[in-house]
């Protein structure tokens, strides 16, 4: 009963503080009611089920239908500033295949803080399933030139790498002595906030024909429903709430999920200020053809 | 490399070859980025010495590109705060002042957007008004307290907008857009190699 007087009492904020911008046109009362808005559901969670869709389902059953111990390539192909979408795709990603028993190799096609994300999330999550470096999973780390750096891995990694992320070579790596080139990897699992993810689908998918999962941030998700449509994405998904859907799917609310929370609030306040701002244009612009009339 | 991109051509010469171009690809793109640092050096110092408007900010620029820099190329055997490892510095500098900051201006658009929606986005016209529904149909989908709403509604909608929406109109648009890009790289890409666009050396 408390938590629907709070937000009851929330909408009543966002109402006044709406109202106080069409009187004063002062943008920063909008900017607080974002604020508050964003803020809110982490003190006073909201509890709204995920609907999980049909690209989510895809991705979730392409790496369940992998046989245990597969090997996986999962790409931290982000910068820092996408880390709320990014990062719980990446988690989510790594329950489900350290879970697997798959093999992960990890790399970023990112300089700036990629290989730091990549190692701390993968360590932290081969922790909890006490998974050992080299034999279960390994970071490349970065590489300068993306579409070489692609294009070759499909000859041989370990002269794009000769070594991984800590400058160990790869021959003194026990889970690389299997893996060669994209050939003896069975499902390559993209993360993403930028471009690179048309050079996964041209250059890997296209030319070398492994299957080709993507997470990405929810401004791009609607670019790549071409590639779902032309069936060479296997799965994606978009933004959080994409995260928050494979959180759902494997069963571990995490960060995507609790984020849900402030992002449907954010959503519906942008909506009704969008319809309320235009209502009153409506008005406005009946009033002033009224006017216009009225002096004829 | 272009030549690989069309042809098969491994046991040949031309497969041989490859990879060893590849990694010498990765090593230009290497120095590529120290031409970066070098440009920003320079460019920044110039200011600062001259002390142009807003030398302050270069300086600061200046300032942090060494002091995040130089500490993550030392040799960690000196000190357990150089590398990029646990405890680096790089990697204090990185979490708490680099992430954040970042994080703070990509979060920043969520208040323009939610502005600029409110003041800007009016249904003037037929093609205004049609964009303004399909986006606020598209944003209620895309949050699980609205796809509750359009649920309560009839069951179906979600899977309508997904359908006729994402995977119709804008599948569509989205598909037109990549194979014009695609074309218009590859045209200019012909332009560069035939010599004819020389735009890039400052020609």
């Amino acid at each position: 009963m408390g938590e629907v007087l709070a937000y009851i009492g929330l909408v009543i904020v966002g109402v006044f503080l709406l109202y106080k911008t069409f009187k004063t046109d002062d943008r920063r009362y909008i900017y607080l009611a974002v604020g508050i808005f964003v803020i809110f559901p982490f003190f006073i969670p909201l509890d709204i089920p995920v609907i999980v869709s049909p690209e989510t389902q895809q991705l979730y059953d392409a790496v369940e239908a992998l046989p245990d111990s597969s090997t996986v390539l999962l790409t931290f192909d982000y910068y820092a500033s996408a880390l709320p979408e990014t990062e719980p795709m990446s988690r989510a990603a790594l329950h489900h295949l350290f879970r697997k028993d798959c093999k992960v190799v990890t790399l970023t096609t990112i300089p700036l803080g990629g290989p730091s994300i990549s190692e701390d999330v993968t360590r932290e999550m081969a922790e909890i399933y006490g998974k050992e470096y080299g034999i279960d999973f390994v970071n490349l780390g970065y590489k300068a030139n993306y579409v070489a750096v692609l294009k070759g891995m499909g000859s041989v990694i370990d002269i794009i790498y000769p070594t991984d992320n800590s400058g160990t070579p790869l021959s003194e790596i026990p889970m690389m002595k299997d893996i060669k080139n994209y050939s003896d990897i069975d499902f390559i699992y993209v993360v993403s906030d930028n471009g690179i993810v048309d050079y996964w689908m041209s250059i890997v998918n296209a030319q070398y024909q492994i299957e080709v999962g993507c997470g990405v941030t929810a401004v791009m998700a609607p670019k790549y429903y071409a590639y779902i449509g032309s069936g060479q994405m296997t799965g994606l998904l978009g933004g959080m709430k994409g995260a928050a859907e494979y959180e759902r799917l494997i069963g571990k609310k995490d960060e995507a999920t609790k984020g849900m929370g402030a992002q449907s609030l954010v959503h519906l306040f942008i909506i009704f200020s969008v319809l309320a701002g235009n209502i009153i244009f409506f008005f406005e612009r009946r009033k002033r053809f009224n006017q216009a009339g009225g002096a004829r | 490399m272009v030549v690989s991109f069309f042809f098969r051509a491994e046991g040949s010469f031309l497969g041989r070859i490859e990879p060893e171009i590849l990694s010498w690809v990765t090593i230009v793109g290497g120095f590529t980025l120290l031409l970066g640092v070098v440009s920003i050096v320079r460019v920044n110092y110039t200011a600062v010495k001259r002390k142009a408007d807003g030398w302050g900010y270069k300086l600061a620029t200046l300032i942090s590109v060494f002091v995040i820099a130089i500490p993550a190329m030392l040799p960690t055997g000196w000190s357990d705060q150089f590398g990029r490892g646990d405890g680096s510095i790089y990697k204090w500098l990185f979490n708490y002042l680099d992430a954040p900051m970042m994080a703070t201006m990509f979060a920043m658009l969520a208040f323009y957007i939610a502005s600029a929606a409110f003041r800007a986005f009016r249904a003037r016209n037929a093609e205004a008004t049609l964009l303004l529904i399909t986006a606020i149909i598209v944003m209620l989908w895309r949050v699980p307290m609205g796809e509750e709403f359009l649920l309560s509604i009839h069951p179906d909608i979600p899977g309508w907008i997904n359908t006729y929406i994402m995977g119709g109109a804008n599948l569509a648009v989205q598909r037109g857009i990549i194979i014009g890009a695609a074309l218009g790289a590859a045209a200019m890409a012909l332009r560069i190699m035939l010599g004819i666009e020389r735009t890039y050396m400052g020609k």
